[in-house]
C-alpha cells in the first residue's frame, strides 16, 4: 500500500470518527421513568434510542413539502390533515423565501403529515413514553427540578406568545431543545387509553383526568403542566392542526 | 501540499457519504396513498379506503380495504384473546347481523385486529369458526404501523398492556360505499337499531 494510500484511508478514517452518527440528533439513554399518569403504576423501561436535537422547523417542511407534492397545503386529503393545515404559510410559499430560512416550529400540521415528514427522513414520530422520558432531563447545568418547572409555568402563563425559533428556549442535559416552551408535540401513540382497564375507553380516562379523580390517578397532583399535557393529547385526533402543535423525530438503535 | 491535497479530498469524500446518509428516502411517501390503483383514484377525500395497506384475511389472502369498495361496510377494532369487551362487541355485530333483510345482502362485517402478534390469519379463522361468523365477515391481520394508521382514522384509541392485552375504545363503524365513515357508536351492548338504521342510508 502507498503512502498516499495509507494517508487517505486514514484521513477518511480520522474525519468519518468526529462525524456524530446522525446530524442534529442525540442519543437519550436506557433508563427508565414513572409516567405522570398511574395507569401503569410501575416504572417504564425506555431503550435508548436518537432524537431530534430541534423540533422541525417551517424551512425543513418546506423541503418536505416539495419534494412531495401531496402534502402541499392546497392538495393534503381531508381524511390526513383538517383545513388548518400550514394555514400560517403565505398562499406563495413556493415563491416566498422567507419560509426557507424560517427557523421557527412548523404548526398548524397534523400526526399524519408528521409521521410521514419522519418517515421521509428515515425516522419515526418519538412514542409517548420516549418524548416524556427524553423531556424530565433538566436544563443543561441544572440539579434542581424547580428550573424545568419554572420553564413550564413560564411558558403557560405567556398570554400570546410569540413564536420563538428553535434552540431559543432551553438545552436539556441529552443535548435536546426545547422539548418545552416552544410548542406542543405529536408523539406516535397520543391516542393510547391510558388504562388498566381492557374495556375502558379514551373519554373515561379524559373523564378521569378532568374529575375529582384526576387527583389519585396522577402520580405527582402537584405537576399542573403535565396534567395539561396528557389530557390535551386525549382530546386529539390525528388529522387536527393547531397553530401550537409541532414535532420532532427520533429514531431506534439497532 | 500533497499532503493537503490528499486531506481535502478525504474531507469532501466523507461529507458525501455524510450527505448520502441523511438523503431522505425517495420512495417512502406518500407513505399510504395509493396512486396506482384505479380504484382508489376515484374514491372521495373523505375515504378511509386511501390507504394502501396490505392486510391478510382469515382465509390468508392479500386484501386492501379498497377491494370492498361498493358495499356497505360496518367496521370495528378487537383482538382474539380479549376477554371481555371484544366478545361483547362481536355479540353486538351479530345482533345487527340477524336484523338484516335482503336488501342488505352486500353488508360486510370488517373485523381489524389491534394483535399483529398473536392474530394470525389461522387464528382469525378459527375464532371466525368459533364465533360462528359466516361469508359477510372480514377479519383482518396486519402490521403493527398500519393497525396505528387505521386506528387513527377510524378514531379508535388503544395501548397495549405488559401482558400483550390491548386496552381500547369499544366503538362500532358504519362505512359508505366508498369507505367514509358515516356513523359511529361507543360502548358495548349497544341495540342494533342505530346501526342497521345506518346501514339503510348507504345501502
Amino acid at each position: 500500500m502507498s503512502i498516499k494510500k495509507t494517508i487517505w484511508f486514514l484521513g477518511c478514517l480520522f474525519i468519518g470518527l468526529q462525524l456524530p452518527a446522525q446530524e442534529n440528533m442525540q442519543m437519550i439513554p436506557a433508563g427508565s421513568y414513572k409516567p405522570f399518569i398511574k395507569g401503569a403504576a410501575e416504572k417504564i423501561a425506555i431503550d435508548a434510542f436518537m432524537l431530534d436535537e430541534y423540533a422541525v422547523t417551517n424551512a425543513d417542511f418546506l423541503v418536505f413539502v416539495k419534494a412531495n407534492p401531496s402534502w402541499a397545503p392546497d392538495k393534503v386529503k381531508a381524511l390526513f390533515a383538517d383545513s388548518g393545515y400550514l394555514s400560517h404559510w403565505p398562499e406563495d410559499y413556493l415563491e416566498d423565501k422567507s419560509l426557507e430560512t424560517n427557523k421557527e416550529p412548523v404548526v398548524n400540521v397534523s400526526w399524519f403529515a408528521a409521521n410521514a415528514y419522519c418517515k421521509w427522513k428515515n425516522k419515526r414520530l418519538p412514542t409517548m413514553h420516549e418524548w416524556e422520558y427524553a423531556a424530565l432531563a433538566l436544563p443543561k447545568g441544572e440539579t434542581d427540578s424547580a428550573a424545568l418547572t419554572q420553564i413550564n409555568n413560564d411558558w403557560y402563563s405567556r398570554k400570546t406568545p410569540k413564536q420563538a425559533e428553535v434552540g431559543s428556549i432551553y438545552k436539556n442535559q441529552y443535548g435536546i431543545s426545547d422539548m418545552y416552551g416552544l410548542v406542543w408535540e405529536w408523539v406516535y401513540d397520543f391516542n393510547s387509553v391510558v388504562s388498566n382497564d381492557d374495556s375502558r375507553n379514551s373519554e373515561d380516562v379524559i373523564a378521569g383526568l378532568f374529575c375529582g379523580s384526576a387527583s389519585l390517578n396522577a402520580s405527582d397532583a402537584s405537576d399542573y403542566v403535565s396534567f395539561i399535557r396528557y389530557s390535551y393529547r386525549g382530546s386529539l385526533k390525528a388529522k387536527y392542526t393547531t397553530r401550537k402543535m409541532g414535532f420532532r423525530c427520533a429514531k431506534s438503535i439497532q | 501540499m500533497k499532503l493537503v491535497i490528499i486531506f481535502s479530498f478525504a474531507l469532501l469524500v466523507s461529507f458525501s457519504a455524510l450527505a448520502q446518509k441523511d438523503t431522505p428516502a425517495k420512495s417512502c411517501c406518500s407513505p399510504m396513498l395509493a396512486t396506482n390503483s384505479p380504484q382508489q383514484e376515484t374514491l372521495p377525500e373523505t375515504s378511509i379506503y386511501q390507504f394502501d395497506h396490505q392486510w391478510k384475511n382469515q382465509y390468508n389472502q392479500s386484501f386492501q380495504l379498497a377491494d370492498i369498495t361498493g358495499k356497505p361496510v360496518v367496521m370495528t377494532m378487537m383482538f382474539t384473546h380479549c376477554e371481555y369487551a371484544c366478545p361483547m362487541m362481536v355479540n353486538d355485530l351479530k345482533k345487527v347481523e340477524k336484523e338484516l333483510t335482503k336488501k342488505h345482502e352486500d353488508v360486510k362485517f370488517v373485523l381489524i385486529s389491534f394483535d399483529h402478534l398473536r392474530d394470525t390469519p389461522e387464528r382469525l379463522q378459527e375464532y371466525a369458526k368459533t364465533q360462528g361468523l359466516g361469508e359477510n365477515w372480514i377479519l383482518l391481520h396486519g402490521d403493527a404501523e398500519q393497525i396505528k394508521e387505521i386506528s387513527l382514522v377510524l378514531d379508535i384509541s388503544y395501548e397495549q398492556m405488559e401482558n400483550g392485552a390491548f386496552a381500547h375504545a369499544n366503538k362500532k363503524l358504519v362505512l359508505d360505499k366508498d369507505g367514509s365513515i358515516v356513523f359511529s357508536l361507543d360502548g358495548l351492548q349497544t341495540k342494533p337499531k342505530p346501526i342497521v338504521e345506518a346501514l339503510n342510508k348507504v345501502l
